[in-house]
């Protein structure tokens, strides 16, 4: 009898744990999927031993190609958390990326004075995070002076800073600097992990500013209850103003990579649809669209469920068209389960 | 049509709210019915209007019985029953408004030209001056409140019961409202007319009946009484709350109005407040007092006249933000809506206010925040498992006191509670009040606003009356009774201004 007290109560109370953790069916459906990609990968690659060098290689891609979104995905989990949206996010990262690349290109300003190399970069880069700053701002004012619905005002300026971009851009001939693109792209050990490691980077420094300053706690406070938060003393407006900006500064860091990575931008195209996927990311990563509730691990999460999911798609063949009806479904589910887990 | 409604009896559970209630009207008559709240003039009026049924009595129409199940029976039989929510829809015309339960058709389309030709007799008729084309939306609340008693008439009713139809009127829109009144009342139709504002009654009733707790107390012929006999019989003779005594320790003046207005909900205020005071601030719906003082913590931005003066230092708030560095705290009415943060927990609900001051570096130090909260957790008793349980895991009486708390924490100079016992049961009323009096004796200047006489009654050391957006009186010691209270309250005194 004794015994089976003293296993089962470690068990218990790991129960207890798991069930009192928010991530907890984040956590259970990523491993779910990984479980089901280690088979499609296991089948694939035809040999137990085979099945480690495919899992690396896909985990590599999943990991490298939704940096982007993933770190814009962060910002969006913070204003979604304080009840809002951001649409403009993509056409802030195309916005963002031309700003970069005049900023550092051989005919930009910087080497006009001369300033060239690493010295260039960085003052480059820290400016468009400067200008990544403003332009959440400028959503923040209008949403929070303006009082517009976030949906709409960043409707608006999803609109405007494309439209801007292009048209400044016509006659813009980019060209990226190949040592810039070490930055992002340099091998290690005959892979590029920059990226993944300033992901990593960033989720940790945004869990921290959510979890352990002021400023995230009115930000759950905001969109728990706005009214309250408002009558607690809260300067809502200017949290708001916080809130937005730092979704712009996440862009900004987005715009780095992108262009350290890939060495030019396409744009009529880059981003777009970005909002979408950042949003999923959060929504499948247990973040309420109500507000008030959610987490940056979770989104981070999330962001791995939708990649280890097209992964898993596109090993077994599904046609590509398919695969956005998958990513839609799973979305609906996720929203479904968490309707769930509050009731 | 003559009405009579005999021995009328509801009970909620075991909660009696009708205890054999008669009610009488005459046709061409105006009969206020009058009554502190939960006096049950509101169960009296749905039963008439076939909203509730009645547990047993009997309703006569010029003699004959009558049963009614839903209100359409009520309606049907000539009782129109006019809500204090206005059941209008803002989006459509003055015309749709009035034929909106029977639409009448050509063929398949609705006949427009019948309905304006209709509307437009009967205002002919009324002589309302109101083109029926116009949108709803468009109109002012009297002119609203017009329509909805048209639509009353336009269905044949006979007796049109009138729920505070003057609430949220204006002074010339009232006198709009009751020129209608009387012309119905010549066109031989009765008016049930609920209201707390007893010169209204005075000025328009015939006849009066009074209920208090289930009972008909008074019942009576206009002419031969007055508002203070009036408000006598609302509250009764028998009082249960006693004073709370304590000494009072007057510190220095720490917060003053000056001749504040917002042109809106409240006019030409002024007020002081001493640290150590309790002051009440009490009067009925629509009194302006909870705008007041969101003004004055600046939850309604700049949009006033007028001085607010704190500690002898004028102030100007823009936000919330800048009455908290001040030093003026807010409770404020509707927790659910207004404090609770539901997706938080005890801890962080409790200390939300305060979280700036508590950053030690670019973090929050989270072990000074448990502190300062398990403090006045300890202080304020309340009893919750652990602090970092969800907050709607408590009762509404410990939720209450964990937004106390969060305003405790910021130490302000001038506390604001506005209806601070609501939804808490009579134990946790009692701690409240006994922690008000300590935050008193501590140099705190505390202000309940409340609608409950007795509450005030209990709890603090001098009460001013609002009515309509106008400080109207001030009571004190022996003054300070609910007959007097609501006299006030009912705008007893409109005219005579008496302010500190």
């Amino acid at each position: 009898m004794e015994k089976t007290k003293k296993i089962g109560s470690p068990l218990v109370q790991m129960k207890k744990l798991w069930s009192q953790n928010a991530l907890s069916s984040t956590i259970f459906a990523l491993v779910v999927m990984v479980l089901i990609q280690c088979v499609v990968q296991g089948v694939n690659a035809g040999s137990f031993s085979g099945m480690f060098g495919k899992m690396g290689m896909a985990w590599l891609n999943i990991l490298r190609n939704n940096v982007y979104q993933g770190v814009i995905a962060l910002g969006m989990c913070f204003i979604i958390i304080s009840g809002g949206i951001d649409l403009s996010v993509g056409s802030m990262l195309c916005a963002l990326g031309a700003i970069l690349m005049y900023l550092i290109g051989p005919q930009g300003p910087l080497a006009a004075m001369g300033l060239v190399g690493m010295p260039a970069y960085f003052i480059a880069i820290v400016a468009v995070i400067i200008c990544g700053w403003l332009f959440g701002q400028l959503n923040g004012v209008l949403i929070a002076y303006g009082k517009l619905p976030p949906f709409i005002g960043t409707l608006g300026t999803m609109k405007i800073f494309r439209s801007v971009t292009q048209q400044l851009t016509k006659t813009f001939n980019p060209e990226v600097p190949a040592d810039f693109k070490l930055l992002t792209s340099a091998k290690i050990g005959g892979q590029v992990l920059l990226p993944i490691l300033y992901w990593v980077v960033i989720v940790i420094i945004m869990h921290i500013i959510f979890r352990k300053t002021a400023f995230g706690r009115q930000t759950i406070a905001i969109g728990s209850n706005e009214k309250a938060a408002k009558l607690s003393g809260i300067n809502v407006k200017k949290v708001k103003l916080g809130i937005y900006a730092l979704g712009g500064v996440m862009c900004a860091i987005a715009a780095v990579i992108y262009i350290g990575r890939i060495g030019s931008m396409d744009f009529a195209n880059a981003g777009s649809g970005y909002e979408m996927d950042a949003i999923a990311a959060v929504i499948v990563g247990g973040t309420a669209m109500s507000g008030g509730r959610g987490s940056l691990v979770g989104t981070f999460l999330g962001m791995l469920i939708i990649g280890v999911m097209n992964n898993i798609l596109n090993s077994v063949g599904v046609p590509t068209f398919l695969c956005e009806a998958v990513k839609g479904l799973i979305i609906i589910f996720a929203v479904l389960v968490q309707r769930k887990d509050n009731n | 049509m003559n009405l009579s409604m005999e021995k009328i009896r509801k009970s909620f559970g075991a909660n009696d709210v009708l205890q054999e209630v008669d009610f009488h009207l005459d046709s061409g008559e105006i009969c206020a019915l009058i009554g502190e709240n939960g006096a049950g003039k509101s169960t009296l009026m749905n039963i008439l209007g076939g909203v509730l049924p009645a547990d047993s009595g009997k309703i006569l129409l010029d003699g004959k019985e009558v049963k009614f199940s839903s209100p359409v029976d009520s309606l049907d039989a000539g009782i129109g029953f006019i809500h204090q929510e206005l059941n209008l829809i803002n989006d459509l015309t003055v015309y749709e408004n009035m034929f909106i339960t029977h639409l009448p058709k050509k063929g398949i389309f609705l006949d427009a030209k019948l309905m304006q030709q209709k509307t437009q007799e009967l205002f002919d008729r009324m002589d309302i001056r109101l083109d029926p084309c116009a949108m709803v939306r468009d109109l002012d609340a009297s002119y609203k409140q017009i329509v909805e008693i048209c639509r009353a008439l336009m269905q044949d009713a006979s007796i049109i019961i009138m729920d505070e139809p003057t609430t949220s009127l204006t002074e010339p829109e009232i006198q709009r409202v009751f020129a209608i009144m009387r012309t119905l009342k010549k066109k031989n139709v009765s008016l049930i007319f609920i209201s707390h504002k007893l010169n209204e009654v005075m000025e328009i009733c015939d006849r009066y009946t009074v209920l208090r707790d289930g009972n008909m107390v008074a019942s009576g012929s206009v002419s031969e009484t007055n508002p203070r006999e009036l408000a006598t019989y609302m509250v009764g003779h028998e009082l249960k709350s006693e004073v709370l005594q304590r000494d009072v320790p007057m510190g220095e003046e720490m917060l003053r109005l000056e001749h504040l207005s917002d042109g809106r909900y409240f006019h030409d205020v002024s007020l002081s407040v001493h640290a150590g005071e309790v002051l009440g601030v009490t009067g009925l719906l629509g009194d302006g007092r909870s705008e007041l003082f969101q003004t004055v913590f600046g939850a309604m931005g700049r949009k006033h006249s007028g001085k607010v003066v704190l500690s002898g230092k004028e102030i100007h708030l823009a936000n919330t933000h800048q009455a908290l560095d001040a030093g003026i705290a807010y409770l404020p009415r509707n927790r659910k809506e207004n404090a609770i943060l539901k997706d938080m927990n005890i801890l962080d609900n409790g200390s939300i206010v305060f979280l700036p001051h508590l950053i030690k570096g670019l973090f929050l130090d989270e072990k000074r925040q448990s502190q300062l909260f398990d403090e006045q957790a300890k202080a304020l008793s309340i009893k919750m498992g652990s602090p970092k349980d969800g907050i709607t895991s408590l009762s509404g009486g410990n939720q209450q006191k964990v937004v106390l708390a969060k305003w405790i924490m910021s130490g302000p100079k001038v506390l604001i509670l506005d209806n601070p016992t609501q939804g808490v049961d009579v134990g946790a009323k009692e701690e409240i009040y006994s922690i008000i009096h300590s935050l008193a004796q501590a140099g705190v200047a505390v202000i309940v606003l409340s609608s409950e006489a007795q509450e005030i009654i209990r709890v603090c050391d001098r009460s001013l009356i609002m009515f309509h957006g106008n400080v109207v009186g001030q009571v004190q010691g022996e003054e300070m009774n609910e007959q007097n209270i609501m006299y006030l309250a009912t705008g007893g005194e409109q005219g005579k201004k008496e302010c500190v």
